[in-house]
């Protein structure tokens, strides 16, 4: 990814908080990224971190309280009533549990309509067409399921559903938060080959949300990584695995269980647990972990700085990059 | 003594059916292993294929109707199936203690978690209110909670999930059990801290003396923390074996389609998965054949009629149910 190309979303110092009895959570606290067009930007960290934030800030689930996000240059926060729900149209998100969040009472084919049908784009034979095009797509007849309700079918099928509904008004972003995570592996490599798929047929753009670092790393083109509502790593996938530079991303991968014996054991556990969003550390926010902490990383907070071309760290002092 | 008597846990043809509105539901449908002492055993498996079913029932628990358990659990020699609830509840703490899938719903939200510890000790030990108290906080400093004297005033709604799970973990160990049960003792915790459970239940385990069934859907987990993996299907074991022989020697096409299903981190961004076609089948409608033949692509007349069981591979303690099982070639893990 090294030619200069526009980005299809740009966020900049995005904050959300949330008011917590008399105090303030920032949740999202200062968060800057760009996802450019046709490319999987994957989001990890730990629970709690702002993962989920961010992505509904994005879609104006929730709101922010400061930054800007732009999509295909458009500002997403100035927009207001009818302008604000059409971006939302180029936006879709999907969420973890697939089962809750299907209307059990509609019949399949309605609940992929259901955008269509709010914004009237498409009607009559169109429209059939096209559900019964889409739910082909992701590997359910329309024919033998389509008039089905949403509370007969498993997991794995109720996310092929929430897929079908979220390509229907053609997005060009799709936000996807834990999609696999509750879906058992076999399903999960069903789901996750689909989404391969589907994303080079309709030329999406994707925000990758998820706590399971193999999955994020298969799907994904470059990772973010999260920690207590900021960003302390983003690069691309494989040299961010390979090589990590901020030393919670080394700790995060080396705590991710492979399913291989051989597998190195892993030395270093990190220990301890987040600290609460509600009363971060000064300086630097994974300092009360951190090893290699210092008085410095008390006292001032690190930004994120490009260490290798298009790898950036929030840290002051980054684990040995191979410098070019 | 015989050698039977010397095991842990000897497992013998055991099948737990619950009789529902739908019809009988075999969740456990024969299952035959057993254990040795001072081992760490991993049951892998996908949702509904009996994981939980099989852990409470070696452990004697089961609801009182609509349920019928046959075959044998010899737990150090005694016979669980059929055994009272007295002649049970005395081996429950002591000689075998589970800790449950969800954290949450195994602690009593409204008392102290010191508390819960203490009644534990009180009630299987006849310990006094101080004595118990004084090993509670020990138990919470031997799972690694900080500042145990403060946390022992806690309600489990005030600590993370990890310390909770810190906390079911001190109440089984509270006995000093000979055999754990662990039922996805990590699901629902960040790598981070699993990382660190996983090796407290492991050091536990060494300083302890006891063995540990660890069980879970995650076959990171059992990779490197087993010496033994049971694979199950449909409430069935189809691939028993060491560790090593199970990832790298397989023969049934199921433990296979498993492996090669989940995506790895050492694998390059957008590798294609393997997948397996369709989903486990409905156990209200289980057929006489091979209960994975509908999604397996070895699949014969044979397979669909007729049930495989457990055969011995070359490995000793080695053993797959299949027809056309896979040959014998050692597969590496990694690509
Ligand atoms: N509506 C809300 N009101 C108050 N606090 C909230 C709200 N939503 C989230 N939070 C808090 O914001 C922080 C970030 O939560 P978020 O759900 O974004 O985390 P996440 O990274 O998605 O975690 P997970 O992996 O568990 O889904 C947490 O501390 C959470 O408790
Ligand atoms: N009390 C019960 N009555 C009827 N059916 C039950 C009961 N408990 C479990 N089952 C069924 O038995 C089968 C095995 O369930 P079990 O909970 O053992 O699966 P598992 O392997 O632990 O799955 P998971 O990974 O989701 O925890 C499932 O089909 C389940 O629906
Ligand atoms: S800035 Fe300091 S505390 Fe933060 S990650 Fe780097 S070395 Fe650790
Ligand atoms: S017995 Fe037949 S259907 Fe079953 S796993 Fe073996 S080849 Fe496949
Ligand atoms: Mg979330
Ligand atoms: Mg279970």
């Amino acid at each position: 990814m090294t030619e200069t190309r526009e980005p299809l979303l740009k966020v900049s110092d995005l904050v959300v908080t949330f008011g917590m009895g008399r105090h303030q959570v920032a949740a999202v606290a200062g968060v800057s990224f760009e996802i450019y067009e046709g490319e999987t930007l994957g989001l990890v960290g730990e629970s709690g971190c702002g993962k989920s934030t961010t992505g509904k800030a994005l879609m104006r689930i929730v709101e922010p309280s400061s930054g800007t996000i732009e999509l295909d240059g458009t500002d997403v926060i100035a927009q207001k009533g009818k302008a604000l729900r059409n971006i939302r149209t180029r936006m879709q998100m999907i969420f973890q549990d697939p089962i809750s969040s299907l209307n059990p009472r509609r019949r399949i084919k309605d609940i992929v309509a259901e955008p269509l049908d709010c914004w009237k784009s498409v009607t009559g034979d169109e429209r059939d067409v096209l559900i019964s095009d889409l739910l082909t797509k992701v590997g359910i007849d329309p024919k033998v399921y389509g008039n089905r309700y949403a509370r007969q079918f498993s997991g794995g099928q109720c996310q092929r559903i929430s897929i079908a509904r979220s390509l229907a008004m053609r997005p060009k972003l799709l936000i996807c938060d834990e999609m696999v995570s509750a879906l058992d592996v076999s399903v999960q490599a069903q789901i996750l080959n689909l989404l391969e798929d589907l994303k080079h047929e309709y030329g999406l753009t994707l925000l990758f949300i998820a706590h399971d670092l193999a999955v994020v790393k298969n799907v994904s083109d470059r990772v973010a990584v999260m920690y207590l509502g900021r960003i302390c790593e983003i690069g691309p996938a494989d040299t961010l695995y390979e090589a990590p530079a901020h030393p919670y991303t080394k700790f995060l991968l080396g705590a991710a269980l492979e399913a291989d014996p051989d597998s190195p054991v892993h030395g270093e556990v990190l220990g301890g647990e987040p600290p609460s969003p509600l009363n971060p550390p000064s300086g630097c926010r994974f300092r009360t972990r951190c090893p290699f902490a210092t008085e410095k990383c008390v006292e001032i907070e690190p930004q994120l700085e490009e260490v290798a071309p298009g790898h950036h760290v929030a840290c002051h002092y980054p684990l040995t990059i191979s410098k070019k | 003594m015989s050698v039977e008597q010397e095991k842990l846990l000897v497992v013998k043809d055991l099948a737990t059916t619950f009789h529902t509105a739908g019809g009988d539901l075999p969740a456990v449908g024969g299952v035959s292993f057993d254990m040795e002492r001072n081992q760490t055993i991993g049951i892998v498996g996908e949702s509904g294929s009996g994981k939980t079913v099989l852990s409470r029932t070696i452990m004697g628990l089961q609801q009182r109707t609509n349920v019928t358990v046959t075959g044998s659990v010899l737990l150090s020699g005694f016979e669980m199936v059929g055994a009272s609830e007295d002649d049970k509840r005395k081996r429950w703490g002591t000689e075998v203690a589970m800790i449950f899938q969800d954290p949450m719903t195994s602690l009593n939200p409204v008392m102290k978690v010191g508390k819960q510890i203490d009644e534990t000790l009180r009630v299987r030990l006849g310990m006094s209110k101080v004595d118990a108290k004084a090993r509670a906080i020990e138990l919470l400093e031997l799972v690694g909670i900080p500042s145990p004297q403060y946390r022992y005033d806690a309600y489990p709604g005030q600590l993370s999930g990890g310390m909770r799970q810190r906390v079911v973990i001190a109440i089984a160990l509270a006995c000093s059990p000979q055999l754990l049960l662990a039922d996805e003792p990590t699901t629902g915790l960040d790598v981070t801290i699993q990382a660190q459970i996983l090796n407290l239940l492991e050091e536990l385990k060494e300083r302890l003396e006891m063995s540990v069934v660890l069980v879970t859907h995650d076959l990171g987990v059992v990779a490197t923390r087993t010496s033994r993996i049971i694979v199950m299907y449909a409430g069935r074991i189809v691939e028993i074996g060491s560790t090593r022989e199970v990832f790298a020697g397989h023969r049934m096409p199921y433990t296979r389609a498993l492996l090669e299903s989940s995506p790895k981190v050492s694998n390059a961004s957008h590798t294609r998965l393997t997948t397996i076609p369709g989903r486990p089948p409905n156990l209200l409608k289980l057929t006489d054949g091979c209960s994975f033949a509908p999604r397996c692509s070895y699949a014969t007349d044979k397979c669909r009629v007729e049930r495989p069981e457990l055969q011995a591979a070359d490995e000793p303690g080695h053993m797959f149910a299949c027809w056309n099982p896979l040959p014998k070639t050692r597969r590496t893990v990694r690509k």
